[in-house]
């Protein structure tokens, strides 16, 4: 622990996991919950793992995320009822006014704030965003304070409250990645690439383009989500096929591949909640009446994908 | 290419129709990961400490799925910091946030419905560029946008007004989508950077910042294309039926 310092990216995640474990007790102790202990059990795992991922030996820290899943999986985490007063949240509105968004912008200065710095001192400027993350939360949180006059309880609470509507998903980013570092171990990107390459010739970069664009939207069609289909076509197809071979700035491919593959998110049903939620909110006669209308406007900036990371290899 | 190496394509195939069967996304991606590890005949645990008198779990010199897990698991921890700004967001929204962006939204003066969702859809790309990541359907969408959109509407025959609310939608994807990579420590941006970073290649997250900005630019010409073509269609839809 020798290089654990105050500005560091390891004591933004202790920071993190203490706010986990803060989380987790008062949801061990939160009667409305049908699921409390699965739910408790849930968010202080995650904050173990965040206090101690960066020291724990590694097979531990894999086995409390098969745990993690395990609780998810078998339906043990859920949330508590929370009772909210829109005559006193309108009352306070009122009375708070536009400067209710002060300490929600503070923590987008921060994020810029402490890149600069870090990259003025000739420091990594992208751990300087995440240190600039983390400070600007903890930031925002005594402006917030300062502001409503609450006290730090209601703080955690309401922190607790949006933590657990968004749920054991908040974890699916970090699971996906590290489904890619898996995918590239075994091997599953080689044999993707092996596959393309009997269908295209490995110097056609733009038939490789349309390929790896069009495997990134009609993955993400299927399963509905950009995320769960980018590790999947990074390590099959954008790096092993075009970014290797062509020495192309990796930035630029990821993430015009990234957004690529939001063109499959607007045409599928599977992305139910921009698609057929909506559509069910504002009463629609047609479920897919969303879906139809985003067609044009998806195949079309689909195609500009296509055409700008072409182009942008050729011109490089 | 050989069987063994078809089975490796398992994971992605467990992917797909659990996600499909809408199965519990979390344990779908953590089996799809663990199969994957061991029909490519990677152990459970890598060989060393008290794992090494274990039989049929470790194999010598290699690394173990679930160490490879935990490791991936810790390092991109990152992903989740988002965790340390739900205190204050919550306090604030508790105190009006929602409320003080509606009556940002209420002070919206357009003439078309059109209009009024370009406005809507920039308004969304300030978040994105503020990284503030909000479900605009149930909250901005349903209670705003949809009644000040059909007060501007110049008709209001079914069909017009279901054409409104599929482009009152699509303006929330649209705004949402795209422009939320215009911040480095928004989700999309930090998993490009992680996915990358386990491939082996480390990039900037002010780079994936930088080659994001002609794509929202685009999608907002695009998205003022369309619905200026919904204008004019719904003006011929409003003279059909004079």
């Amino acid at each position: 622990m020798t290089n654990v310092s105050l500005f560091s990216l390891e004591a933004v995640y202790v920071l993190t996991g203490v706010t986990l474990l803060i989380f987790a007790l008062m949801t061990f102790a939160d009667s409305t919950n049908p699921r409390r202990v699965g739910s408790g059990c849930f968010w202080l795992t995650l904050g173990v793992v965040f206090m101690f991922g960066g020291v724990a030996p590694h097979w531990l820290t894999g086995l409390l995320v098969l745990f993690l899943v395990a609780l998810d999986g078998f339906g043990k985490v859920g949330r508590g009822r929370v009772e909210t007063d829109p005559v006193k949240q309108a009352e306070h509105a009122r009375r708070l006014g536009d400067r209710v968004f002060i300490p929600v912008l503070a923590i987008p200065i921060a994020t810029f704030a402490f890149a600069l710095v870090f990259r003025r001192f000739g420091m990594d400027a992208n751990r300087g965003a995440l240190v600039g993350l983390g400070f600007g939360g903890l930031a925002a949180m005594f402006v917030c304070l300062k502001l409503t006059r609450s006290d730090a309880r209601a703080l955690m609470n309401e922190g607790r409250r949006l933590n657990e509507a968004m749920g054991a998903v908040n974890i699916l980013p970090q699971l996906l990645a590290s489904l890619g570092v898996i995918f590239t171990a075994a091997g599953v990107g080689s044999v993707i690439a092996q596959g393309i390459q009997r269908i295209i010739p490995a110097d056609n970069l733009f038939l490789l383009v349309l390929a790896n664009c069009l495997g990134m939207a009609l993955f993400t069609s299927f399963v509905g989500n950009t995320f769960a289909a980018f590790p999947v076509i990074a390590t099959g197809v954008l790096v092993p096929l075009i970014v290797k071979p062509f020495g192309v700035n990796p930035a630029m491919a990821a993430i015009i591949t990234l957004t690529a593959g939001s063109s499959g998110t607007l045409m599928s049903p599977m992305a139910a909640n921009y698609n057929i939620v909506p559509a069910a909110l504002l009463e629609m006669r047609d479920q897919y009446g969303v879906i139809k209308f985003q067609i044009p406007y998806a195949l079309t900036l689909w195609s500009f994908h296509v055409l700008l990371l072409w182009l942008l290899i050729k011109i490089s | 290419m050989n069987i063994q190496d078809l089975l490796k394509l398992a994971g992605v195939a467990i992917i797909v129709v659990g996600l499909a069967l809408r199965l519990r996304t979390t344990l779908v991606v953590v089996v799809a990961a663990l199969v994957t590890g061991l029909v490519a005949g990677l152990p459970l645990f890598s060989h060393e400490g008290f794992f090494q008198h274990l039989p049929y779990l470790t194999k010598p010199g290699q690394t173990g799925v679930i160490n490879t897990l935990g490791k991936a698991f810790a390092d991109n921890r990152l992903m989740t910091l988002f965790i340390i700004t739900l205190p204050a967001i919550g306090l604030a929204e508790r105190y009006g946030l929602q409320e003080r962006s509606a009556n940002l939204i209420r002070k919206i003066r357009a003439a078309t419905v059109g209009r009024l969702l370009i406005i809507y859809q920039l308004f969304r790309a300030l978040h994105g560029l503020m990284g503030i990541r909000i479900y605009g359907h149930p909250s901005f969408v349903r209670p705003l946008i949809f009644p000040m959109s059909a007060g501007a509407a110049q008709s209001s025959d079914t069909d017009s007004i279901e054409k409104i609310k599929a482009a009152n939608a699509a303006a929330e994807n649209y705004g949402f989508f795209y422009p939320q990579n215009l911040s480095p420590v928004q989700a999309g941006i930090l998993l490009v950077y992680g996915v990358m970073q386990g491939i082996g290649l480390t990039v900037s997250v002010w780079d994936l910042v930088k080659y994001s900005i002609p794509i929202v630019v685009a999608s907002i010409i695009f998205a003022v294309a369309q619905f200026s073509w919904l204008d004019r269609a719904l003006g011929k839809m409003a003279e059909a039926k004079r």
